[in-house]
């Protein structure tokens, strides 16, 4: 494929993110015009739900799938694994159990919600990353297989902590918390608010930033791993470093939307049969796409029906399908 | 005849070990190579060929010593590795879709800065190497899509872009035809005669050592490795040393059309 016809499909996808974004400013169960927030007064009920509501819930969903499709993308590179997304060091399930935790032993509001979370999602993935290292220390190694290693641990990590969630679920009083948690493993953007954003914003476009910036570095593990060192990679501290800057992204996003961690997995998938070849435009547009999906999702999920629905719902309503149609004109090509 | 211990060799190889499980593969191999040689590794299947190499690259922790023109490989960094040695690992496989010009491109990797992409320079080398192993046209191919025997020509030209002092390479011949197979030896020929760097290659066809290298690297088990050069040792001498490798068979020199010698290794029946 040529750098034009990449572009172009960049710029596409960037000008429909654009377009949605605006939508997703404008419906919801208070519906606003451009008009009307224009005329609107500094303190009316237009602009206040425009400003502390609308517009942080539209940014968390951009820039959170944005972040999710490069993460997943960053995972798949990085585990030399098409199938790899956050959960496969335990992500997703360490940030479930840290919810979990905030709805029943903290305040259960969004916020000490969201920081346990994301303390979850981090303690999950050390843990999974210190026990990798410990069983490639110990196995030391005619053939190496560090990758292996890290998946056998983060899937340890997950069933320890689904373990951990079940104990947590059965201790939950059935009529508020467990609900609460199963709607927090559901996925909904229905908490995101301004009080959230600085933190959410800040570690999310650091970390992506500093992701596209080492891109080269990021593509060098997918080379195989010694090809990869002798082509004067580090990359035992490489990975480790690209993991963390992507578990740091997914922490930060689900720790406020919930699980949606399927972007991760679809919106690479759908970019690489879209693109094939170029890795950077590649993992621009797996952002882009997630960006995308996830506005769409929280779009139908607040539009949808007369109350909110879970994110996740919708993700998948929306992904799969197209996902399914590039494969099959793939195969037929 | 065995590891001729020059005082001053370019890369010198002194008591390496490795073991795994409690096995010892590698006993206290020693040898040399000089500057400009092209060495072929030649031994049975299993014997640790590629063990060794990959020792000498340093992906393997082992006893011993490595030294490239006076310096220790042992105490270096991956990039101060990679800035010394090129590798072409016996099986290659990339995860994503990259051009064949990118692969190549890979090879500026070590002297890259964190942020720094290759340079125009760079990518006009990276073409230049591909149009050297005849994959001009495949540029901008994707590398899945090449044939085994392409990818092994555009990893030789990642080889050829890395510039390094040492070039190791385990079988890097196996996918290719008889054209393409005697191309990338004369390639490497071209590539280290004369120059300040060396190369050792491993490779499973004794005639194609025989006619490209010098020095020949015979190992014949964990802790004996016999060196043969082609150009000074009788053909008596060395056909011994293939006997006890290879078994029964015959070592002949014979001309081609052109009037030019070369060596021959015939197999012999037992019977």
């Amino acid at each position: 494929m040529s750098k034009k016809k990449s572009s172009l499909i960049l710029a596409a996808a960037a000008a429909l993110l654009l377009l949605i974004f605006l939508l997703s400013l404008l419906v919801g169960r208070y519906p606003l015009t451009l008009g009307g927030l224009l005329a609107a007064e500094p303190d009316s009920m237009e602009r206040r739900v425009f400003l502390n509501l609308r517009l942080p819930r539209t940014i968390i969903a951009a820039l959170g799938g944005f972040g999710l499709g490069i993460a997943g993308y960053v995972y798949q590179t990085v585990f030399r694994n098409p199938l790899a997304a956050p959960d496969i060091i335990g992500v997703s399930s360490g940030a479930s159990v840290g919810a979990a935790m905030g709805i029943l032993f903290l305040s259960a509001s969004p916020l000490a919600v969201t920081v346990s979370a994301f303390c979850g999602a981090l303690s999950a993935v050390l843990l999974a990353l210190g026990l990798a290292f410990a069983a490639s220390g110990l196995a030391r190694t005619y053939q190496r297989s560090d990758t292996a290693s890290l998946v056998l641990a983060g899937i340890a990590v997950h069933a320890l902590a689904q373990t951990l969630l079940m104990l947590l679920k059965i201790t939950a009083d059935p009529e508020k918390e467990l609900a609460a948690i199963e709607y927090w493993i559901m996925g909904s953007l229905s908490g995101a608010n301004l009080r959230q954003l600085p933190v959410f914003l800040g570690v999310c476009i650091s970390c992506s930033a500093a992701i596209f910036l080492i891109h080269r570095h990021i593509l060098m593990l997918a080379v195989d791993e010694e090809e990869a060192r002798l082509l004067g990679v580090p990359v035992n501290r490489m990975r480790l470093a690209v993991l963390l800057l992507a578990t740091l992204i997914v922490a930060s996003t689900v720790s406020v939307t919930g699980l949606v961690s399927f972007i991760g997995l679809l919106a690479p998938h759908i970019a690489r049969l879209l693109l094939q070849r170029h890795w950077l435009a590649t993992l621009a547009l797996s952002g882009l796409l997630g960006a995308i999906l996830l506005c769409m999702a929280d779009i139908l999920a607040r539009s949808a029906a007369s109350g909110e629905l879970p994110v996740s719902i919708f993700t998948s309503l929306l992904g799969v399908p197209f996902l399914l149609y590039l494969m099959l004109k793939k195969e037929k090509n | 005849m065995n590891s001729s211990l020059e005082p001053d060799p370019f890369f010198s190889v002194r008591q390496l070990s490795f073991s795994f499980d409690s096995r010892q593969i590698l006993d206290q191999i020693s040898f040399n190579l000089p500057r400009g040689s092209l060495a072929g590794l030649l031994g049975n299947n299993g014997i640790g060929k590629t063990t060794l190499l990959r020792t000498l690259c340093g992906l393997l922790p082992h006893a011993g010593s490595c030294t490239l023109a006076g310096k220790a490989l042992e105490k270096m960094s991956e990039r101060q590795l990679a800035q010394n040695i090129s590798y072409i690992p016996q099986r290659n496989e990339i995860s994503i879709s990259l051009s064949a010009l990118d692969v190549v491109l890979m090879g500026f990797h070590s002297r890259l800065g964190l942020f720094q992409a290759p340079s125009a320079g760079q990518r006009r080398r990276a073409l230049e190497a591909l149009e050297t192993v005849g994959l001009a046209n495949c540029a901008d191919q994707e590398y899945h899509t090449l044939s085994e025997g392409q990818r092994q020509l555009c990893l030789l030209a990642r080889t050829l872009v890395e510039d390094t002092g040492l070039l190791i390479l385990d079988e890097p011949d196996s996918a290719l035809d008889f054209a393409n197979r005697h191309l990338i030896l004369r390639t490497l020929q071209k590539l280290t005669a004369g120059q300040d760097r060396a190369g050792l290659l491993c490779l499973h066809d004794p005639w194609l050592a025989l006619e490209y290298c010098d020095p020949l690297l015979l190992l014949r088990d964990a802790r004996t490795i016999v060196t043969l050069h082609p150009l000074m040792d009788t053909c008596q001498e060395m056909q011994e040393h293939f006997r006890e490798i290879y078994g029964p068979l015959s070592l002949r020199r014979c001309e081609d059309g052109c009037g030019r010698s070369h060596l021959v290794l015939l197999p012999e029946s037992e019977d």
